[in-house]
């Protein structure tokens, strides 16, 4: 870690005093030690095991775009590092400040702006918990169709800083797709302005460049999103399956007739075994699939209807509507700590790969196969399915007898798990991001591109102040 | 070691969690930051039980800035309760003698008067006018904030009791139940006055003790228990003594709907739910519309465990919020059921909502509105 030396500190917190007020400007120990971590499962472990985590010099929380700007004049002009937070709720370690220098908080940036029901969009402040902004647009009648199961922890910024998605992707995107405008304060502090548009043909989407850009390029204040009308109906049916394959091919042919259901998961045996063997009975070593339907309820039986006919074709066994009802209902349960997932030095994460159809099953058993190597419990379920391919949730689980061990396992696991995923032409994430946990593998993923990637960070931050050692870019030694 | 081994694995789960109940937290909503949340208290107390790190002045903050309003209880699955283990390290604090001074000064306070605000003791309750009627004998313990800062529901309670028919008395000898004591750690304190009341509850030859406060009313029905200090006989808390004798209570018609706070005191911590719903729907004749945050998902009203003593801007703040959510239903009136939370929503509410506590929403329908309403 850096350390600043304290006549640049105390230059430092004097200026950002003078930008948002004494009152929004932290250097207490404590603060930044409360403040200083995400949702990174590696960060939880050392939590419980009783180690500190790197900190950040102090925290800023800014009250506008126009703070945002300055606060980065000034980290820009000092060469401090700067590192945004959202909800802190994100699980690749992406906040956390490991060269130290500046959490800047956006949690107090909460404006909702006035719903535009001619064009059905909302235009939000970075810093809106999503959970709060959903119910907002509830009041209205509308979804943000964007229910990732941090929901309550997570808020607007970090969602598009990371390229977030919710379990109702299949139908109605992730946040890339939901995005309309954008509004991101870069590093020399001027605050840029993407207009919110459906489409356009003006040179290169702009917008995407910072869709998932995790604080590397500038910070996120703003944003307009769009908005759905709340479904008549969420209609559930459960299927299950000898095997993952077949599981695969119906939902593979349920995508190619344009059925686009809202929610799609097939769980392989392992995690159908522990999701929803307690529940229900269905044969020891299947699969289950859920599948939900939003819509009206005409359109709804015309979809289901020909959905439940392609598993029946794939050898299928319905089981209604309840375990996928059950699990939506209890959706946010499994994200709580349970005795059994803290207990000594367990540790569990999940590799969130996305590839297309032609290489998912391949991806799906090289993961496997490599992850278990390292004698940890792999548990896995495909769900964010679209028309081309998706994603699958490689869920590992580890118990070691010290810290020393689990943090090790930790490591090789991902390590071995994401090189086989690469191997076999799969990409290491689907919504949960690069942060630290993937930082360094991203110039083996994104290959010849990087080079773009690195050219555009040293255009758009020359001083590297931003989120340094995130997203493979400013990693110091 | 203050915790057990249950309980420090419960903390150790806390400090780690993904912030699954934050978002209810009024603390978080007033301060914007990861430090005055539930697992922010929890991690913070790990640390400490862990021997990494020890608990700071601003670490005391921390745990003082919480309201123990067990909101994140309700959002909790493994049921971690922030708001004891709070109490519990309040209790240490105390006795390490390092409590945030404004509590200091409160403690001395009632030390000197026998309530909080500084007030004479004689006049806590000799203002009272009670008539002698013959009816079931009830002894009213008033509580420091009826005593003192809500005296009209002080004497609403003691009117509307007599119309129903009971004969009520109070007691010169009555001091603070010892809440705000416990709640902010000092148990110590809190025993000498519960033994004090005790002492008077248990000689009066009244049939009933009922109070207007919840923080009275879990104090003597669930903090005396604790110290092993029985009374001889029952408590009641306005509500149940109203629903219970719903079918005498008079109904008029409201101009306007009305919505209802649930107290944490009654409603998270003493389960007191639907008595004080029944109350409000029978005498305005009318259904209540509910706020979206509503029974053990009601939002604090930001009052709570020394929050209004040590962070008065803050706890508006939480107060602020809490009126809005009650605006947010288009109703006229927000009533709730204590005396503490209706002073702190009456103070945040503005002209276009009118504030009353359960009592005096009776009395008022029992008037007709209008000769209550200067
Ligand atoms: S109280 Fe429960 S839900 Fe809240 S942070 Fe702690 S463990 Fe998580
Ligand atoms: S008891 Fe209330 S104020 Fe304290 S941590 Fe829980 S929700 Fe926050």
């Amino acid at each position: 870690m850096l350390l600043l030396d304290s006549k640049t500190k105390k230059k430092l917190y004097d200026r950002l005093v003078s930008i948002v007020g004494e009152e929004h400007v932290t250097q207490q120990e404590t603060d930044r030690v409360l403040n200083a971590h995400d949702c990174w499962p590696l960060s939880e472990a050392k939590i419980r095991a009783g180690e500190l985590l790197p900190l950040a010099d102090m925290i800023v929380f800014p009250a506008s775009s126009e703070e945002v700007s300055q606060i980065l004049i000034v980290a820009n002009d000092l060469e401090i590092p700067v590192i945004p937070v959202g909800g802190g709720a994100g699980t690749c370690g992406g906040t956390l400040a490991i060269y130290g220098g500046i959490q800047l908080d956006l949690k107090r940036m909460v404006k909702i702006f006035e719903i535009d029901h001619e064009s059905m969009t909302v235009k939000v402040e970075a810093g809106v918990m999503g959970i709060d902004l959903e119910e907002e647009v509830n009041r209205h009648g509308y979804t943000m169709g964007h229910t990732p199961t941090s929901l309550r922890a997570s808020n607007v910024g970090g969602f598009i800083a990371t390229r977030s998605g919710g379990s109702l992707s299949s139908l109605y995107g992730k946040i890339e797709d939901l995005t309309l405008g954008l509004q991101v304060v870069l590093p020399n502090g001027s605050i840029v302005e993407c207009k919110s548009v459906p489409r356009h043909s003006v040179g290169p989407d702009l917008r995407q460049l910072f869709i998932g850009s995790e604080g590397v390029l500038g910070i996120i204040t703003e944003a307009t999103l769009r908005l759905f009308l709340i479904p008549e109906e969420r209609r559930f049916r459960s299927f299950s399956f000898p095997d993952v394959h077949s599981g695969l091919e119906a939902i593979r042919n349920i995508f190619r007739i344009e059925i686009t259901p809202s929610i799609v998961r097939l769980y392989d045996p392992e995690d159908a075994a522990m999701a929803f063997s307690m529940h229900f009975e269905f044969e020891e070593g299947h699969c289950m699939l859920l599948l939900g339907f939003d819509g009206d309820v005409a359109q709804n039986d015309i979809d289901e209807n020909k959905a439940v006919k392609i598993c029946s074709d794939y050898g299928g066994t319905d089981h209604g509507e309840a375990p996928a009802k059950r699990w939506w209902d209890h959706r946010y349960n499994m994200y709580y700590p349970s005795r059994l997932t803290t207990s000594g030095f367990a540790i569990g994460d999940t590799i969130d790969i996305v590839a297309t159809y032609d290489k998912l099953e391949n991806v799906y058993h090289a993961m496997k196969e490599a992850m278990e190597a390292h004698d940890v419990v792999v548990m896995s379920h495909f769900s964010h399915m679209y028309q081309n391919g998706g994603s699958i949730y490689m869920i590992f689980f580890s118990s070691q007898p010290d810290a020393e061990t689990a943090w090790a396992t930790y490591r090789k696991v991902w390590d071995d798990g994401v090189a086989a995923c690469l191997r076999e032409g799969g990409t290491m994430s689907h919504q949960h991001g690069v942060g630290l946990t993937r930082s360094t593998y991203t110039e083996d993923e994104l290959g010849s591109s990087f080079q773009v990637l690195k050219l555009i960070k040293e255009v758009l931050d020359p001083k590297g102040i931003m989120n340094p050692g995130k997203l493979g870019l400013g990693v110091r030694k | 070691m203050i915790f057990d081994d249950s309980l420090a694995t419960q903390i150790r789960m806390c400090a780690a969690c993904p912030k699954m109940c934050r978002h209810v937290c009024p603390t978080f909503f007033a301060w914007r930051s990861d430090a005055p949340t539930p697992h922010g208290r929890a991690l913070l107390i790990h640390q400490e039980i862990t021997g990494s790190r020890e608990i700071d002045e601003r670490g005391i903050e921390i745990l003082y800035q919480c309201l123990e309003c067990s909101h994140c209880l309700t959002f909790c699955i493994p049921e971690i309760d922030i708001a004891t283990i709070v109490e519990l390290r309040r209790k240490e604090i105390v006795s390490e003698g390092r409590r945030p001074e404004g509590l200091n000064d409160m403690a001395k306070a009632i030390e000197k008067y026998h309530n909080p605000y500084s007030e004479l003791h004689e006049s806590r309750n000799d203002w009272l006018e009670l008539k002698k009627s013959g009816g079931k004998n009830l002894l009213y313990f008033t509580g420091c904030t009826a005593a003192y800062r809500e005296k009209e529901i002080a004497s609403d309670t003691v009117e509307l009791l007599e119309s129903l028919g009971h004969e009520v008395s109070i007691s010169s000898e009555e001091w603070c139940c010892g809440s705000p004591l416990i709640r902010t750690g000092d148990a110590e304190f809190g025993l000498e006055l519960a033994q004090h009341n005790i002492e008077m509850l248990n000689a009066s030859e009244a049939e009933e003790i009922i109070v207007t406060c919840p923080g009275c009313y879990r104090v003597l029905t669930r903090d005396y228990p604790d110290y092993d200090l029985k009374l001889n006989k029952p408590v009641k808390h306005i509500s149940q003594v109203l629903e219970e004798q719903i079918d005498n209570l008079p109904v008029d018609k409201f101009e306007g709907s009305i919505t209802f706070h649930d107290s944490c005191h009654l409603g998270r911590h003493c389960d007191i739910y639907d008595e004080p719903r029944k109350v409000i729907e029978k005498v305005s004749g009318a259904p209540l519309v509910e706020m979206e945050r509503t029974r053990d998902n009601a939002m604090c009203c930001g009052n709570g465990a020394g929050l209004r003593t040590l962070f008065p801007e803050k706890a508006k703040k939480i107060g602020a919020e809490r009126v809005r959510q009650a605006k947010n239903t288009g109703a006229n009136f927000l009533v709730t059921s204590c005396p503490f939370c209706k002073n702190m929503l009456k103070s945040q509410s503005g002209e276009d909502l009118t504030v009353l506590d359960l009592p005096e929403m009776v009395l008022m329908a029992k008037r007709g509105r209008k000769a209550n309403i200067d």
